[in-house]
């Protein structure tokens, strides 16, 4: 059975590029461009593996993370965040969320299979 | 990845006009701390992106950039003028970057160094250990030698919370040579006091890998923090599995106990997993349906042609309604009515999409009035007004030009210097406001200052000079404006590298022109100017008033269309004056027969219609009218560019061609005609 990913960005490309790395790895993905906008896709059905952006405008990755984190339904979820190297403050915040794992940007495919493939198969 | 390439361009461009637009937000409102905050996040995308498409200068470049406003928002520098500076030349800067990324160009590279010093020097002013050398490309040395590895792993019981999975994280550990994990259930409490949500057991891996410590490490990033891991090597020189007796000695200890719980945990793990995909197959859809409610981007060739489809499309539907018409088929009749309203109301939906909110181009004015307020030391607000106001796309991609000249001739010749606008009474501060509305077909664009006004009596004077009027020319106010649109007109006494150059004005109106615009100016001395664009709401497709002279169709703008009379064909023999009564009132004519050189079976009662541009009104002669027409435009051919009371041509249902008249450029034609004759008569 396919896994689902939800990838939460603001910009189209980095959406574009993820999901086209992780469908072609035989994933289903689905996209959407803030942290209200994945809340619905949450809602709306069964994700294995949320990967997010930090920076998103309306609602940001770490409220994500915590409003994820907080939910009866869906809290145990995996979720990866998007980051670079330079911000270690947000890493930590977002660890504090409740994150799983990160990936670093840039990336290559290699790399983001790898980080997805350490918290779902 | 070029693909993504030509996407993360086209998405850049984008960035970067909001980060322009931003700034320029900033600027006037600089406590404004989530601006601040936005322009971070803005440059911080860009950043990654960039990085990730492989556009290391820029990536480097907006990092810089980004370091200022990571210190501006951790409140450890003011933003000031020159931080403001830097930005906006940086944004121009990265646009030139986006098109030439291995800065070939010499005077690219220039900027480029000269800004990246700039903008260095700023950081370094706050503190040298700030800015950070990138260059972190660690080397990694992993040698051939297999070494032996045990790997204590125990993990806090709260590690499954955050949605690890820990048996992947061994399956990693495992995949990177050869070795064995020995799970430990010391912990495990009993079924009472058992949490479903906690891990209680911990590891004991044995591996013999090629790989350094470093790289088993990098295995648990995830969960460093949230466990005890200890590395050691046990074993320098070779995989000690080899020796049976080491591998039977551990299984001896450990074995028995600890698979039966690994079984557990994976027991329990896939059941999860099982009702997770079952309920998946039922949301899929909806999960799906959820994603398209968002907005997505085409390419603007996708929309052309779609819209020249459509246009196609109308062309032929007119065909076959023309068709069953002819035909006196009542089933037929009921398709080709039915097929008219569908395809009116994809054509009305396609308008729509190709619709583009005028907002989209206020940056770019926000932008001038900014460096040239600088330049030229004037302080002036620019206000935008209907913003979510919407055009066609072609008609605000040729519209953005003549703008940008009205609003620097504003800026230049309008808006007056501080201490002149402060001795005659006004507020220092001068104000530009764009603002658009709707008004039925058309779309109006009024820039509006309070700067000096325009001046009659030079106006005048100057076009006398210019040989434009003669002297005793008897204008109104409206028409001595007009005259500014003339080709070969400037009034600036001293011509400045920003406006006045004498060819302005009149490209303007005729860039406008060209797209079936208008442009009007008011102006009261000492109080500021306004000038009007009128624009159609598309070029494509027109509602028209399809007319007939002998065997030619034409058509003429519903939009402009006011009322229809019929008059007898004496009335136009023998007419000096070329006025026609209607209704009581005299009306200036046009006499298409003549205008067109048709002259044969000229019916005893035509037809005039009467259209009206502005406060003036004009009749045009025609034979007949056959009724209401949608036509697409198609634009004339070179050769008929000098015709201009005929706008382009449409295709008729029975695959003739309809002229489109331009009824504006015949009033204002007409108009000028008989002012001459006026002229003419008084001398």
């Amino acid at each position: 059975m396919k896994k689902t990913i939800l990838i939460a960005d603001d910009s189209e490309s980095v959406r574009e590029v993820v999901s086209f790395t992780l469908e072609n790895a035989g994933y289903n993905v689905l996209v959407s461009v803030d942290g209200e906008d994945a809340m619905k896709h949450l809602n709306g059905g069964d994700i294995h593996l949320v990967v997010t952006d930090l920076h998103m405008p309306k609602m940001d990755g770490i409220s994500l993370i915590r409003e994820i984190r907080s939910n009866e339904v869906y809290k145990g979820v995996p979720i990866l965040f998007l980051t670079t190297e330079s911000q270690n403050s947000k890493k930590e915040e977002a660890k504090i969320a409740g994150a799983t794992g990160w990936i670093v940007k840039p990336f290559m495919a290699d790399k983001l299979l790898s980080a997805v493939q350490k918290v779902i198969r | 990845m070029d693909l993504f390439k030509v996407k993360f361009i086209n998405e850049a461009a984008d960035l970067i006009n909001s980060l322009e637009e931003s700034v320029l937000s900033l600027e006037n409102n600089r406590g404004d701390s989530a601006l601040i905050e936005q322009i971070f996040r803005v440059m911080h995308t860009f950043k990654g992106n960039s990085n990730m498409f492989g556009f290391d200068k820029i990536g480097e470049f907006t990092h810089h950039l980004e370091t200022i406003y990571d210190l501006v928002r951790a409140k450890k520098i003011v933003i000031n003028a020159e931080i403001f500076n830097v930005t906006l030349l940086s944004v121009d800067h990265i646009k030139n970057l986006l098109k030439d990324e291995k800065l070939q160009d010499a005077n690219i590279l220039k900027t480029h160094t000269r800004l990246l010093d700039e903008i260095v020097g700023i950081i370094k002013a706050y503190d040298k250990n700030t800015v950070r050398n990138d260059s972190q490309g660690s080397e990694k040395v992993s040698s051939d030698q297999l070494k032996t590895f045990h790997i204590s792993f125990i993990p806090d019981t709260s590690i499954l919370l955050r949605g690890n999975n820990l048996l992947y994280l061994i399956d990693d550990l495992l995949s990177l040579g050869e070795g064995k994990a020995f799970p430990n259930i010391d912990r495990v409490p009993s079924l009472k006091e058992m949490e479903y949500t906690s891990c209680y057991i911990s590891w004991d891996i044995f591996l013999a890998t090629s790989e350094d410590e470093a790289e088993i490490k990098e295995v648990f990033m995830f969960v460093e923090g949230e466990c005890e891991l200890k590395v050691k090597c046990i074993f320098q020189n070779g995989n000690l599995f080899l020796g049976n007796r080491f591998v039977l000695e551990v299984d001896k200890n450990s074995l028995f106990a600890g698979y039966s719980s690994v079984e557990n945990l994976l027991s329990i793990a896939s059941q999860k997993e099982i009702t997770v995909d079952l309920s998946n197959v039922a949301d899929n859809k909806s999960a799906h349906l959820n994603k398209e409610a968002s907005s997505i981007k085409v390419s603007s060739d996708k929309l052309d042609e779609l819209m020249s489809l459509v246009s196609e499309l109308v062309i032929t539907q007119a065909r076959l309604s023309l068709f069953s018409e002819e035909s006196h088929n009542a089933e037929l009749n009921v398709i080709a009515e039915n097929i008219e309203k569908i395809s009116r109301r994809l054509r009305d939906n396609t308008f729509n999409i190709c619709l583009v909110p005028i907002g989209s181009m206020h940056t770019r004015f926000k932008r001038l009035v900014r460096d040239l307020g600088n330049e030229l030391n004037k302080e002036v607000d620019f206000i935008v007004e209907g913003s979510e106001t919407e055009l066609d796309k072609t008609i605000v991609e040729s519209i953005t030009d003549p703008l940008l000249h009205i609003i620097r001739n504003s800026m230049d010749h309008g808006i007056e210097k501080t201490e002149d606008r402060i001795k005659s009474g006004k507020p220092a501060k001068g104000k530009i406001i764009l603002r658009a509305y709707y008004s039925g077909a058309n779309v109006h664009l009024e820039i509006i200052d309070d700067g000096a006004g325009l001046d009659p009596e030079k106006i005048k004077r100057k076009a006398i000079e210019k040989g434009l009027i003669q002297s005793d020319n008897k204008l109104t106010k409206k028409e001595i404006f007009d005259l500014i649109f003339l080709p070969g007109f400037s009034t600036a006494e001293k011509v400045t590298g920003i406006s006045g150059r004498g060819v302005g004005m009149d490209v303007v109106s005729r860039n406008i022109t060209e797209i079936r615009g208008d442009i009007t100016v008011e102006s009261t001395l000492g109080e500021g100017t306004k000038i009007t664009i009128i624009l159609p709401l598309t070029l494509s497709i027109i509602d028209g008033l399809l007319v007939r002279i002998a065997q030619t169709h034409f058509i003429i703008p519903l939009s402009s269309v006011a009322k229809c009379y019929e008059v007898k064909h004496e009335v136009f023999v023998n007419n000096f004056k070329e006025l026609i009564v209607l209704e009581g009132k005299q009306l200036p004519y046009m006499y298409l027969r003549d205008e067109f050189a048709i002259h044969e079976n000229c019916p005893e009662i035509e037809q005039v219609v009467v259209v009206k541009y502005e406060d003036k009104q004009i009749g045009i002669s025609v034979d007949s009218i056959v009724g209401e027409y949608q036509a697409v435009l198609k634009p004339l051919g070179k050769l008929y560019r000098s015709v201009q009371i005929i706008s382009g041509a449409t295709i008729l249902g029975d695959g003739s061609v309809a002229l489109v008249m331009d009824t504006n450029q015949m009033i204002k034609q007409l108009s000028i005609q008989h002012k001459n004759k006026e002229l003419a008569y008084e001398q």
